[in-house]
């Protein structure tokens, strides 16, 4: 079977290719949503923890953040991905890719707090002094002095953190939602050749990885720039 | 104005305040001298409570500022406390009759000159943001910098920031400033600006308490000058006496090896 055949058979053939476009915009919407889910679960738990950190102040809402953070950065996403859907959800009729969305989110907003948490750290407590100083309380200082700049310091490092969600995403087959991954699986499992299906699957990957990273570069110039002047 | 009675302050079980009392009356410039870990900028720092008293009492225009639950305007201790004593201030509110000048001048570097300057008074509704732009021109002019307004701090030299840090602080129309080293940071051609923006400052009348080295400017411009060391106030007096007539051997030394 030659390779134009083979293109005919895995992609043309009873719209095949429908598998991977529709599986392509599963995957980004479950992206986009989760990223947006993690960036507001994790600035809401790294202001917890920085806070605790430099004031004492949320000693119990922190201990609850770091048990959150110990219990998802030390267990496979898949896995918490299982349990959401099969124990925590079992009884509830819900949309899978809600299910997704919730767990990828809630996996991201554990990476995202510590980035956003060592971006706040890092803000010298100067800067804190200056605000206070001048009568703003902590919440203002917070939004208006430190939040801006820590947030510009780590915008690269959570661009990243998105490209990595984007990848993780191919787990969500394991509770049977067709994203990209699972939409070549399927083709596989229709014509029974790998190669092909698995390929494409992995270049569309790739290529929107290998954009983003550009994007992320571009922004990180930008922000360079900023800096010098 | 300020009254300070047997302030004491722990870090973490060191003494490095040990029973201070002090009465700063308005329109006094008062310059605290000593040798470093002596505490004179924990004393400054406790007096708007940046740091929170181990001991004792501050009096703010006769109202206690010290021991009670102040720390945040938001919290339920201050809110219980508030519905006991309606005329109460929080924090906050006392820190804004309070200007502070940092020794690393710690402008925020995201913002403008200018938004440096409006930022506060424009966020707690002091003025409105075509006043406040007013009043930062007005600011600038006076610290000698008014075409420095769109600039980023990034932008000025050591003296530069300090005079916009000296400025952003009056843009609350305080009381009292409080000056923590503000020349220490700054190259030799530089601390001249500064002093020299103080000075001002003092013949128009603010009521300064000042952190420095700077021996010159505690003849000149002081009204009262405190040597202090190990966590207490050994001596005070005027200027001229102070110099002069050194009382305490502590004192003497320390005189004898920075004059």
């Amino acid at each position: 079977m030659n390779f134009i055949e083979s293109f005919r058979q895995n992609f043309i053939e009873a719209d095949r290719w429908k598998y991977l476009a529709d599986g392509l915009g599963t995957t980004l919407l479950i992206t986009l949503l989760a990223v947006t889910i993690g960036m507001l679960l994790g600035f809401f738990v790294a202001v917890i923890r920085a806070t605790y950190l430099r004031t004492g102040r949320f000693r119990i809402a922190d201990w609850f953040c770091r048990l959150y953070l110990t219990v998802i950065r030390g267990t496979p996403v898949v896995v918490q991905l299982l349990i959401i859907y099969f124990v925590i959800f079992a009884s509830v009729p819900i949309s899978k890719t809600f299910v997704a969305v919730i767990a990828f989110g809630i996996n991201s907003g554990a990476y995202v707090a510590e980035i956003v948490r060592g971006g706040i750290m890092a803000i010298d407590t100067g800067q804190l002094e200056a605000g206070r100083s001048l009568g703003l309380n902590y919440s203002r200082t917070m939004i208006y002095i430190i939040l801006p700049q820590a947030l510009k310091n780590v915008l690269p490092a959570l661009a990243n953190e998105a490209i990595v969600l984007l990848k993780e995403t191919s787990v969500a087959g394991y509770i049977a939602i067709a994203d990209l991954t699972k939409g070549g699986d399927i083709i596989r499992s229709q014509t029974f050749s790998a190669f092909l299906p698995l390929l494409a699957v992995a270049v569309i990957y790739l290529v929107m990885v290998v954009v983003l990273t550009k994007l992320v570069g571009l922004l990180e110039g930008r922000l360079a720039a900023n800096d010098r002047r | 104005m300020i009254v300070v009675k047997n302030l004491t302050k722990d870090f973490k079980g060191t003494p490095v305040l040990k029973g201070i009392d002090e009465h700063i009356q308005k329109g006094e410039k008062v310059v605290i001298i000593g040798p470093s870990g002596s505490g004179k900028s924990t004393f400054l720092r406790c007096l708007n409570l940046m740091e929170t008293p181990t001991g004792g009492e501050i009096y703010f225009d006769g109202e206690k500022i010290s021991g009670l639950p102040y720390y945040e305007n938001h919290s339920f201790a201050f809110r219980r406390f508030r519905r006991q004593h309606p005329s109460a201030h929080d924090i906050n509110q006392l820190r804004m009759r309070m200007g502070m000048v940092f020794q690393h001048f710690n402008l925020f570097p995201h913002l403008t000159i200018q938004n440096n300057i409006t930022l506060a008074p424009v966020k707690l509704k002091l003025m409105s943001e075509e006043e406040a732009n007013l009043k930062a021109r007005e600011l600038l002019e006076r610290v000698g910098l008014p075409d420095k307004a769109d600039a980023y701090p990034s932008q000025l030299s050591g003296g530069q920031k300090q005079r916009v840090a000296i400025a952003r602080a009056l843009a609350m129309n305080p009381e009292v400033m409080l000056f923590d080293e503000p020349t220490s940071a700054l190259d030799p051609e530089m601390v001249g600006e500064v002093l020299q923006l103080m000075k001002q400052l003092a013949d128009d009348g603010m009521t300064m308490v000042v952190v420095t080295h700077e021996m010159g400017f505690a003849k000149e411009v002081a009204s009262r000058v405190l040597f202090m060391a190990d966590g207490v106030i050994v001596e005070q007096n005027t200027p001229d006496e102070f110099f002069a007539h050194p009382n305490s051997p502590r004192l003497q030394e320390f005189l004898s090896k920075v004059l």
